[in-house]
């Protein structure tokens, strides 16, 4: 982890930018389609636009979480703790983009 | 502590030791904030997920957003996302070295809580009316 220090603090920046817009996007779609049925949360994410825009806010999403999340375990958790939690935050941030990289494929692209 | 002690490294201050003011409130919220669109988000990751792989506990999900506590928290995220967007953009302004006044600070904290809460009010209304419109 040492020596990391720069490139994890641009990363941070740099998908804060990025998630802006998207954010700003997806806090109205969502109302519109999060409590929606099967079929209209299909058809949403069936739109490539749709399914890239809501694809790319999870992915930049998870990985801006797991930087801020890694630096809230590394500010309070002192023991052994700390490198387990660290672990399982990355595996968590990990296993949601993998989930939705796989599934906007599906929807959107392959379907 | 012992850990502390061998590695050497200094304790951020925790939460009890500091006296209200608008900026500590909004460092603090903003950690929570992003604690709130941490798992919101990750829940979103398994609503899309189950939305392709298993329908069935796709509808489950559904429901339960529908429920008024399900659309409280969906609320909630909305004006975490607000509040972590604005707050971020504040960040991101003393990154330049900007806006760090103490004057400063306050006056764009306290702008953040009030502007959170009118744009999640906005965007609540306009994607409810929204759904109307677009008959989902």
């Amino acid at each position: 982890m040492s020596k990391k220090g720069t490139t994890t603090f641009i990363i941070q920046r740099a998908s804060a930018v990025l998630l802006m817009p998207l954010a700003a996007w997806l806090m109205f779609s969502l109302i519109v389609y999060v409590g929606a049925g099967y079929e209209a949360a299909r058809g949403w994410i069936a739109n490539w636009v749709n399914g890239l825009l809501f694809g790319a806010f999870i992915i930049i999403g998870a990985w801006h979480a797991r930087i801020g999340m890694a630096e809230i375990i590394t500010d309070y958790i002192h023991s052994w703790l700390k490198d387990i939690l660290l672990f399982v935050n990355w595996l968590v941030a990990l296993c949601a983009i993998v989930a939705v990289a796989w599934s906007v494929y599906n929807i959107s692209f392959a379907g | 502590m012992t850990t502390r002690a061998t590695s050497g490294r200094p304790l951020s201050p925790h939460l009890q030791i500091w006296r209200f003011t608008a900026t500590m409130a909004a460092s603090i919220t903003h950690r929570g904030t992003g604690i709130i669109l941490y798992g919101g988000t990750m829940l979103l990751a398994a609503w899309l997920f189950f939305l392709e792989f298993h329908p069935p506990t796709f509808s489950a999900i559904t429901g339960f957003i529908k429920s008024p506590v399900g659309f409280i928290m969906l609320s909630g995220y909305i004006w975490a996302l607000c509040f972590h967007l604005m707050n971020g953009l504040r960040h991101l302004y003393w990154d330049s070295g900007r806006g760090l006044a103490p004057k400063t600070a306050t006056r764009t904290a306290w702008f953040v809580f009030i502007a959170s809460f009118v744009l999640a009010a906005a965007a609540l209304w306009a994607g409810v009316a929204a759904r109307g419109a677009f008959n989902v």
